[in-house]
C-alpha cells in the first residue's frame, strides 16, 4: 500500500509542476566570453511551446551598468530575463538594443521600460512597432494562446533623436551601436563589443534557418553581410540560431536570399504562380536550412506580389 | 486497491488530456471525430491517418457539404461526373491560409467549356468564383482564402451540359483565414491600400498562347472578420471581373469574398489577346477599370 501511495504522489507532484510551468521560459543563459551572456531562442516557427521565444536575447555586464540586446515576444519573456540578469547582478539595467521591430525580437519591452531602462531602437522601427505592434499582438495571440502575451502591450515611447552610430560606456567595456538601414528590415541596430571582439547582428545573420524576407531589400542586405564579414569580431550573435566563429558561416544567409529572389524575379518575369513554381518542390540546395520549407512558401509568393506587378 | 488504480487512471488522463492552448479549438466541419479530437497533433504532423481521411473527405458520399453544394449551384438535376483529368494545383498542406495560391489545370477536352465554378467546401464563404467564357481557355489562377482543411473543388460544365469535377484536399496550419485580419505576423500586410488599382499583364506562351495575370487592390472584405476595436468590419468585396479585348469579351467572372485581399488573378488563353481591358465592380457598386473609360458610352 505504501509503494502505491508513493506513486499516487509522484504522479500528483508531476501534474502539479506541469500546470506551474504551462507558460513559463525554461531559459538559461549561455557564456559567449567573459560577462557575456545569450539565451538562445527556440530554432523554430512560434508555436504553443516555445511561447514565441524564437530570437535570441543577449546581455553584456560592465562595472557600471548593463546591456540587453532584445526584448523577447512578450512581457512574460522579459520579466523573466530581468529576473535572470538579477541573478547574475545587481547592476542596473541600463539599456535594451532592440535591434528590429520583429514580434520576436520587440514585444517585451514595455516591461524593460516599466524598469526603467533606456530602449534603443531605429525610428522607422519605432514607427512599424507601435503601428502593426497591436495588431500582430493579436495575431499572435490567436496563434500561440492569450496566456502566452498576458500583460504584454504595446506601448509608444520617447526616442530622443538618436543619430547612429552610437557608443556607450558600461563601465569598462566600450560598445558601439550602428544602423544598417533598408536591409533586413527597415533599420537593423548592431551592437559591437569591443573588449571582447563580440558583435550582435540581430535578423542581418541567420543560422542554421532559413532567413526571413517580408521587409527585406536584398542587394543592401548583400552589402551589409559583406560588410559584416569584414569587419574584425572573434564571435557572432546571430538573430537567430547558434553563435559563429567562422565568418564562412554568414555565407549560407547570402545564398539563401540570393536564391530565393532570383527565383522570384524569373517567376514575376514569366508571369508564373507561385502555385506553379510550390509544385515542383523545394530546389535541392536549400533542403538543408532548418524551416526551408516553411520559410520557402511564406516568402516566395510575397517577393514574387512585390516584382510581378513593378 | 481498486480505488487507487482508479485514482492513478484518472490522473494518467488528465495528463494525456492536456492538449495545449489548442485544446478548446474546434476543428472544421466534415471531418471525423478522431481526426478533430487532436487538432494540433494532426495540424503538426500529417500522418498517414490524416491522408486516408483526407482521402475520404475528398469522396463526395462522405462529404457534408457536396450534396446541397451541388443542389444549389450545379442544379438539382444535373449531371456531375468526378473526374481525375481537372486538375487544381496547389500545396497540401498550407502555412498561410490569407492567400493560398492555387491553379486549375484544365484538360484540352475542356477547353471550350460553358461554365466554371470553384467551392471550398469547408470555408463560410464556399463559392469562390463563377467564370463565363467567351473563349478557349486552358488554366485560370487565382488566391483564395481558407478557413480550415477542406476539399476543393472545381466544377466545369462542358457543351454537352454535364458537369465535370476536379477535386483536391487540402489541410491548413493555422486556420481563420476567413476569419482573422489578413495580416501575418511576418508579413504585416495589413494596411488597406488603394481600392480599386488594376493592373494588368501579358505573358506569351508557346504557339501563340497567352497568360493574362491581373491584380485588383481591394480589401475583399469577408464580413467575419473583428478588428481592434471589437468591431465587425462589414462586408465588402469585388463582385465582378469582366475581361475583354479588342475582339469582344474574354471572360466573365463573379467573385466572391473567399477570394484574397488585393486578389490577383491569372487566365491562360489558348489564343492571345488584343490589348486587354478589365472592368470591375464591387458591393458597394463602384466601378473600376483599367483603361480610361469612354465617355459617350
Amino acid at each position: 500500500m505504501q509503494y502505491f501511495k508513493n506513486i499516487i504522489f509522484i504522479f500528483i507532484f508531476l501534474n502539479s509542476f506541469q500546470a506551474l510551468s504551462k507558460n513559463n521560459f525554461n531559459i538559461h543563459p549561455i557564456e559567449v566570453s567573459k560577462n557575456i551572456y545569450v539565451f538562445m531562442g527556440d530554432n523554430n516557427d512560434v508555436n504553443p511551446k516555445n511561447g514565441g521565444a524564437i530570437s535570441n536575447t543577449a546581455f553584456i555586464i560592465g562595472t557600471k551598468s548593463i546591456l540587453v540586446i532584445d526584448a523577447g515576444p512578450s512581457y512574460l519573456y522579459g520579466s523573466k530575463v530581468i529576473e535572470i540578469i538579477k541573478s547574475y547582478s545587481s547592476l542596473p539595467i541600463r539599456y535594451l538594443v532592440v535591434t528590429h521591430h520583429h514580434p520576436d525580437h520587440s514585444f517585451g519591452l514595455s516591461r524593460f521600460i516599466e524598469n526603467g531602462t533606456k530602449i534603443i531602437m531605429a525610428q522607422s522601427e519605432i514607427n512599424r512597432y507601435v503601428k502593426y505592434g497591436n495588431r500582430l499582438l493579436k495575431q499572435l495571440k490567436n496563434l500561440i494562446g492569450e496566456d502566452w502575451f498576458i500583460d504584454t502591450k504595446i506601448v509608444a515611447f520617447e526616442n530622443e533623436n538618436i543619430k547612429f552610430p552610437i557608443n556607450v560606456n558600461l563601465g569598462g567595456r566600450e560598445i558601439i551601436i550602428e544602423l544598417y538601414d533598408q536591409g533586413h528590415s527597415e533599420g537593423d541596430l548592431i551592437v559591437k563589443d569591443l573588449l571582447s571582439k563580440t558583435i550582435f547582428v540581430g535578423d542581418l545573420v541567420f543560422n542554421e534557418r532559413a532567413p526571413t524576407i517580408p521587409h527585406a531589400n536584398i542587394n543592401n542586405w548583400n552589402k551589409y553581410i559583406s560588410t559584416i564579414m569584414d569587419s574584425n569580431w572573434d564571435y557572432l550573435v546571430p538573430g537567430h540560431g547558434k553563435l559563429i566563429k567562422e565568418k564562412e558561416e554568414l555565407l549560407l544567409t547570402k545564398y539563401w536570399i540570393n536564391y530565393i529572389d532570383k527565383i522570384a524575379k524569373k517567376a514575376a518575369k514569366n508571369g508564373m504562380s507561385p502555385a506553379e513554381i510550390f509544385n515542383k518542390g523545394i530546389p535541392e540546395p536549400l533542403l538543408k536550412y532548418k524551416l526551408a520549407k516553411e520559410t520557402w512558401i511564406r516568402d516566395l509568393p510575397l517577393l514574387i506580389n512585390k516584382y510581378e506587378f513593378e | 486497491m481498486f480505488k487507487v488504480f482508479l485514482f492513478i487512471m484518472l490522473i494518467l488522463y488528465s495528463k494525456f488530456a492536456y492538449s495545449g492552448p489548442f485544446s478548446d479549438f474546434k476543428a472544421g466541419a466534415g471531418l471525423s471525430e478522431e481526426l478533430s479530437s487532436s487538432p494540433t497533433e494532426r495540424r503538426n504532423k500529417p500522418n498517414s491517418e490524416s491522408i486516408v481521411q483526407s482521402r475520404d473527405a475528398l469522396d463526395s458520399q462522405n462529404s457534408e457539404m457536396w450534396n446541397d453544394l451541388q443542389n444549389e449551384l450545379l442544379g438539382k438535376n444535373a449531371k456531375v461526373f468526378f473526374v481525375a483529368d481537372v486538375k487544381i494545383i496547389m500545396q497540401d498542406y498550407i502555412e498561410e491560409a490569407h492567400k493560398v495560391p492555387l491553379i486549375v489545370a484544365i484538360p484540352k477536352r475542356l477547353h471550350n467549356f460553358n461554365k466554371l465554378i470553384l467551392l471550398i467546401e469547408n470555408n463560410p464563404i464556399q463559392q469562390v468564383i463563377s467564370l463565363k467564357p467567351y473563349r478557349s481557355i486552358e488554366a485560370i489562377g487565382m488566391n483564395v482564402r481558407l478557413e480550415d482543411d477542406s476539399p476543393i473543388r472545381v466544377a466545369i460544365l462542358d457543351k454537352d451540359g454535364n458537369w465535370n469535377i476536379g477535386s483536391k484536399m487540402v489541410f491548413v496550419a493555422s486556420a481563420g483565414g476567413c476569419s482573422t485580419p489578413a495580416c501575418d505576423p511576418a508579413i504585416e500586410v495589413c494596411e488597406p491600400g488603394i481600392v480599386g488599382k488594376i493592373a494588368v499583364k501579358e505573358y506569351e506562351r508557346e504557339a501563340g498562347a497567352q497568360r493574362i495575370k491581373l491584380k485588383i487592390t481591394h480589401p475583399m472584405e469577408t464580413g467575419f472578420v473583428v478588428d481592434t476595436d471589437g468591431e465587425i468590419i462589414p462586408e465588402y468585396f469585388i463582385k465582378n471581373i469582366h475581361v475583354d479585348d479588342i475582339d469582344g469579351p474574354i471572360a466573365d467572372i463573379t467573385t466572391f469574398a473567399a477570394l484574397s485581399s488585393d486578389p490577383v488573378l491569372l487566365l491562360d488563353l489558348s489564343e492571345k489577346g488584343q490589348s486587354v481591358r478589365v472592368h470591375v465592380m464591387d458591393s458597394h457598386g463602384l466601378e473600376f477599370f483599367s483603361y480610361k473609360k469612354d465617355i459617350s458610352m
